[in-house]
């Protein structure tokens, strides 16, 4: 429940936002991130649904990695 | 940045004590450590120990029993993150003991991974009353103060209301700090928590309790330049709260979620299962929202003997494992009895406990005498 994943803001309408990761699209509240000025293209960290910080390219990299690893890991055990 | 390697090198190379325990509060950080194997990589004397990170697991069995209660109504659609539907509670023989095996009975539940998903299906559903049971820590209970104030500004729809069970992850750690024995040496804060509500929650650990401190993301490298931090801190006896994820949660946090949390939501003095009832730890709907809380909808008064702590399953140790006394494989019913097929208690249950977490690493075997803790 408190994994957050980061996602590329691809279009805003509103707070209502398409966010896209990995080719998988979303749609995500920027409701809690009213104070930031936000554009499509920007990044931000994703939890349930929403999104709760501004995150930079590098940053968002390092957590897609990590996620690659513990799935990868999970799917292995689980086969 | 600095590599994983480099900093397991730069641990090595520290003249550690006999012995130093380190506890981290998020299933997040506890699923990293696990999966990244850093248990192994790291010295013997450094022990690394799963505390209460995981929302689900210590969700009051009142809460679940009353959301299981609605969801048996024809009336009513129930929407819970996923994680909570199979959370089992003791029920009557006959009756349902989770929100899944509600389901299986005809009950209309939906798991969902976001709030504005039960938005949707209240509105889809007009002619239902749709509660959405919100279990979860900061993280999980600002989107959901979120959804309510953006609603309190369009409108909601009239059959949504809210079964709030959202807790608070400091005072659990404070609680286990004012105890005789807290069990730990140092603290990994989690990132996630310190970016909504800021790190400076996390302060009166070095300052009242001398205990050193170090917020980290969630990769390995963040993990173990926050573990090399609070070990030096050891050493050196100089604890202070570092901040090892700067770039995500920032000084004074997400000032949008806290003022909205602040708008709907009162803290409160909450049961954890378990646990009991840790003052200051719940979030609760605050009075000016009237009947869009379901305590009020549907007058639900919690049943004074489900409110008792230990309300574990029988035999089911997930309290002391989420208190961090005991590692999830030390519990009898580890891999035995409770799998994440057929789990028993809810640490074997939620993504984020530590039962999940260590099977799905792996970690098969009862713990050898060496490794308990108690």
């Amino acid at each position: 429940m408190c994994l957050g994943v980061p996602m590329r803001i691809v279009e805003i309408d509103g707070f209502a936002a398409r966010c896209e990761a990995r080719g998988i699209e979303r749609k995500a509240s920027l409701f809690l991130l009213q104070h930031e000025d936000l554009k499509v293209g920007d990044l931000v960290m994703i939890h349930v649904g929403n999104a709760i910080q501004k995150m930079s390219e590098e940053d968002a990299q390092t957590a897609w990695d990590l996620y690659d690893e513990i799935f990868e890991a999970e799917a292995a055990q689980d086969a | 940045m600095t590599s994983a390697r480099t900093w397991l090198e730069r641990i090595r190379g520290l003249p550690l004590p006999d012995s130093v325990r380190v506890m981290n509060v998020c299933g997040g950080h506890e699923r990293s450590i696990t999966m990244a194997g850093l248990r192994g990589a790291l010295p013997p004397q450094v022990e690394l120990i799963p505390g209460p990170g995981c929302p689900v697991c210590v969700c009051p069995e009142e809460d679940i029993y009353a959301a299981i209660q609605l969801a048996r109504r024809d009336d009513v659609t129930v929407a819970a993150f996923g994680d909570m539907l199979r959370v089992p509670c003791n029920a009557p023989k006959a009756e349902p003991r989770s929100l899944e095996q509600a389901k299986a009975a005809g009950g209309d539940v939906r798991p969902v991974s976001s709030p504005e998903e039960v938005l949707a299906i209240a509105k889809a559903h007009p002619d239902r009353e749709v509660v959405f049971f919100a279990a979860g820590f900061e993280t999980t209970t600002a989107p959901v103060a979120g959804l309510i104030a953006n609603g309190l500004r369009e409108g909601l729809p009239p059959n949504l209301s809210v079964l709030l069970s959202g807790r608070l992850t400091w005072p659990a750690v404070a609680l286990l700090l004012d105890s005789d024995t807290p069990g730990f040496d140092a603290l990994v804060a989690p990132g996630h928590v310190s970016t909504v509500m800021g790190p400076e929650e996390w302060e009166f650990v070095p300052k009242k309790h001398g205990i050193p401190a170090a917020v980290a993301g969630f990769n390995p490298e963040s993990l173990l330049a926050a573990l090399y931090s609070v070990l030096r801190q050891v050493i050196e006896n100089r604890p202070f709260l570092d901040n090892c994820y700067q770039a995500v949660a920032q000084p004074g946090g997400n000032p949008t979620a806290r003022a909205i949390l602040n708008d709907v939501m009162d803290v409160t003095d909450a049961n954890w299962r378990g646990i009991g009832v840790i003052p200051g730890s719940g979030f609760t709907l605050q009075e000016k929202l009237g009947d869009l809380d379901a305590r009020v909808r549907f007058s639900i008064e919690p049943e004074e003997d489900r409110k008792r702590a230990g309300e574990m399953p029988p035999g089911c140790d997930c309290a002391r494992v989420v208190l961090g006394k005991i590692y999830p494989n030390q519990c009898i019913l580890y891999g035995k009895a409770c799998t994440p097929r057929k789990p028993i208690g809810p640490c074997m249950v939620s993504d984020e406990g530590a039962c999940r977490i260590w099977w799905a690493s792996g970690v098969r075997e009862q713990a050898g005498a060496d490794l308990v803790r108690e």
